[in-house]
């Protein structure tokens, strides 16, 4: 889950890391009684919202009218703007960048710092790896006093390092009772008055749900409320149900139990001539119920022209898929063509199951790739 | 010869009295995997298809050694199981448990390193050797006995490959899922390093996908250390970026990681790059002999 910034810095004000003063506004009311100039930032959980126009300074009450007025009218990468952070102004004399993360390659939190804050911290590394300092941390000691300074060192901070180090203990704090994967801070400024975190980015591992229920449920309401995602019929289906979805623009219908058989058949589909109108894997739902979800989730996409179901059972058993087919099936008089490929476990016990119902199965995959292709054109031309 | 497991692997199941542990427990005792015993908190003096249950590892380990542990235990205990079998001094661990927490993967794998627990997972189909011990999932009838390596990220597509290989009679010496991340316990590059050690290896097939960069360290140890013909399929070509395409490692966030990227470079590694499945195997029978 990625936080909004207004909610990262609520967070970070909590637990004790500066950020300057701020107030959410959703219209031209909550601008009243601010002092100029302010800041106004998009809240929406996506990047790049400074290129995209979505952050702007005003001037003036007027100003910020205006600006208000043009900025919920927008969408930045698709995510159409309900609230905005005004936000004091700071002068900084330096702007810094500092994260916690996870070293996914040497599976270990990290330290990452850089002196040179405010931009995209991949095109500083892009630009001069030397300008990004990394310190692998123990998760249970947390980091250690000689990587502060180390780090302190690098981005020169003087007679500052006190200040940096209560800054790099609060941010790990965060990063280690929130299950965080990601706290970063960009630009960290150094005022006269201290340091603050001008913008703020958290990511929660939603893994870790069952250890923080009450607060991750209350952070995703607020943020859908704040930022509600455009979502088509199908990605809510599916979203509801817990599968994993991803539109496309195709007009192939996806479905599979696995992740690696599911992008082989994505594929398979864009070498066959297909276009896919969705990646749709089961994963943990790989189950009769699961299925049955699936199903109603990819044919409520009215693009579809055809249903490739792609499964190749381990963990899975084809016995209980089957059952999910048929239960679909049951309920919903279908006349989208549905092409079923199924193998692995239990699979003489779910094609028979399909083949009572009259749905015949495909051993061979590129076969069942080919069959859906087809069908799918057919579909297109009986529409056209 | 195989990698990491073989005829005389003693196996202990974690979780084995849930639905899904006690149906897998079954279907490895057919294939012939040598399982020991069983464990749930709770469940002790049980048994699951003839298997004894009990519940602590150091009770099982009462009634005889154990090679490997395979752990079907729910992703939020699945951290105090995996710190058992680490204590325990098992020495391979097989974390087929999806879902489970970043930090309590950081503090499993850190532990097992201290301790030389090898942890291959999570989110595994497991490892099999066929025709000797299956520690894991794979549908018993796609597998068949011979020389060929795989170790595959997604556990459904190293089906695809051995179904397709094993059913033209090219057999498989040792199948290893390692996972769909994003963290891994065991890497491409340790099981590619086991399978050139290996004297009944004599070719690899490299099974990936778009995210991540792991692709990239195994093309440079194949350049450097690797001898044996390594065949490379990375899945998620038509993946759009910055989607999550079902695992948590498959997710394109920087330029190296989609599909392309990774094929080229494995492909200036002396690898052998294919698009699909069928494309394996057509190189495996143009290999011939070698790989049976």
């Amino acid at each position: 889950m990625r936080l909004l910034e207004f909610q990262a810095k609520r967070l970070f004000q909590e637990r004790g890391i500066p950020v300057p003063k701020g107030t959410l506004v959703r219209s031209s009311q909550d601008l009243e009684g601010l002092r100029y100039p302010v800041l106004l930032k998009a809240q929406v959980p996506v990047g790049g919202r400074g290129k995209a126009g979505a952050i702007r300074t005003v001037w003036s009450a007027q100003d910020a009218a205006t600006a208000l007025r043009e900025l919920l009218k927008t969408s930045v990468k698709g995510c159409p703007i309900r609230a905005v952070l005004a936000e004091e102004r700071i002068e900084a004399s330096r702007e810094l960048y500092f994260a916690v993360l996870i070293d996914r390659a040497n599976r270990t939190p990290l330290l990452l710092a850089s002196a040179s804050g405010g931009i995209e911290i991949e095109e500083v590394a892009r630009r001069d790896p030397t300008r990004v300092a990394r310190i692998p941390v123990d998760l249970c000691l947390g980091p250690a006093e000689h990587s502060v300074r180390s780090l302190a060192s690098r981005l020169e901070l003087g007679d500052r390092l006190g200040e940096f180090r209560t800054i790099v203990e609060r941010a790990f704090g965060i990063f280690r009772d929130l299950d965080a994967t990601l706290v970063e801070i960009n630009p960290l400024a150094v005022t006269a008055e201290g340091f603050l975190a001008l913008d703020a980015k958290l990511l929660l591992d939603d893994k870790a749900t069952f250890r923080h229920a009450d607060l991750f449920r209350t952070l995703a309401e607020e943020g859908r409320a704040l930022a509600p995602q455009e979502k088509g019929p199908a990605e809510s289906l599916a979203e509801a149900a817990g599968l994993t979805y991803v539109g496309l623009d195709g007009d192939v219908g996806l479905i599979s139990d696995g992740a690696g058989t599911g992008m082989l058949t994505l594929d398979l589909v864009q070498d066959a001539g297909g276009r896919a109108a969705n990646f749709c894997e089961l994963g943990a739902l790989a189950n009769a119920e699961g299925m049955r979800e699936a199903l109603g989730a990819v044919l409520a996409n009215a693009a579809v022209k055809a249903v490739l179901v792609s499964l190749i059972g381990g963990l899975t058993r084809m016995d209980e898929i089957a059952e999910g087919i048929a239960a679909y099936l049951g309920e919903h008089a279908i006349h989208i063509p549905l092409v079923v490929r199924m193998a692995g476990t239990k699979e003489e016990e779910g094609r028979a199951t399909l083949r009572a119902i009259g749905v015949e199965t495909f051993d061979d995959l590129p076969a069942a790739v080919r069959e859906a292709v087809l069908r799918a054109k057919e579909g297109r031309c009986r529409s056209s | 010869m195989s990698i990491l497991v073989n005829e005389q692997t003693r196996v202990l199941v974690q979780g084995i009295t849930g639905k899904v542990g006690s149906f897998q427990a079954l279907v490895m005792k057919e294939y012939g995997t040598r399982i020991v015993a069983g464990v749930t908190p709770g469940k002790g003096g049980e048994a699951v298809h003839g298997i004894p249950v009990y519940d602590l590892i150091e009770e099982a380990l009462a009634s005889g050694p154990v090679d490997a542990t395979l752990s079907f235990v729910p992703a939020r205990f699945a951290k105090d199981a995996a710190i058992e079998a680490i204590e325990n001094r098992i020495p391979l661990l097989v974390l087929s448990t999806g879902e489970i927490p970043d930090h309590d993967l950081l503090a499993i794998l850190h532990y097992a390193e201290t301790r030389g627990t090898r942890v291959i997972g999570p989110d595994t189909p497991g490892l099999v050797s066929p025709g000797k011990c299956k520690v894991g999932v794979h549908p018993n009838r796609v597998l068949r006995r011979g020389s060929i390596g795989v170790v595959s990220k997604s556990g459904a597509l190293s089906y695809e490959v051995c179904k397709l290989l094993s059913e033209s009679g090219f057999g498989q010496s040792t199948v290893v899922g390692i996972g769909g991340g994003p963290l891994w316990g065991t890497t491409q590059r340790d099981v590619l390093a086991l399978f050139e050690k290996d004297p009944e290896t004599r070719v690899i097939v490299l099974l990936g996908e778009v995210g991540g960069t792991m692709e990239h360290e195994a093309a440079a140890f194949i350049r450097e250390k690797v001898t044996k013909p390594v065949i490379a399929l990375i899945v998620g070509r038509a993946a759009p970026p910055g989607a999550q395409m079902g695992h948590a490692g498959a997710l394109i966030e920087g330029e190296g990681e989609t599909a392309e990227k990774k094929l080229a470079a494995l492909k200036e590694a002396g690898c052998h790059v294919t698009r699909n499945p069928t494309e394996i195997l057509s190189f495996i029978k143009k290999l011939g002999g070698k790989s049976r």
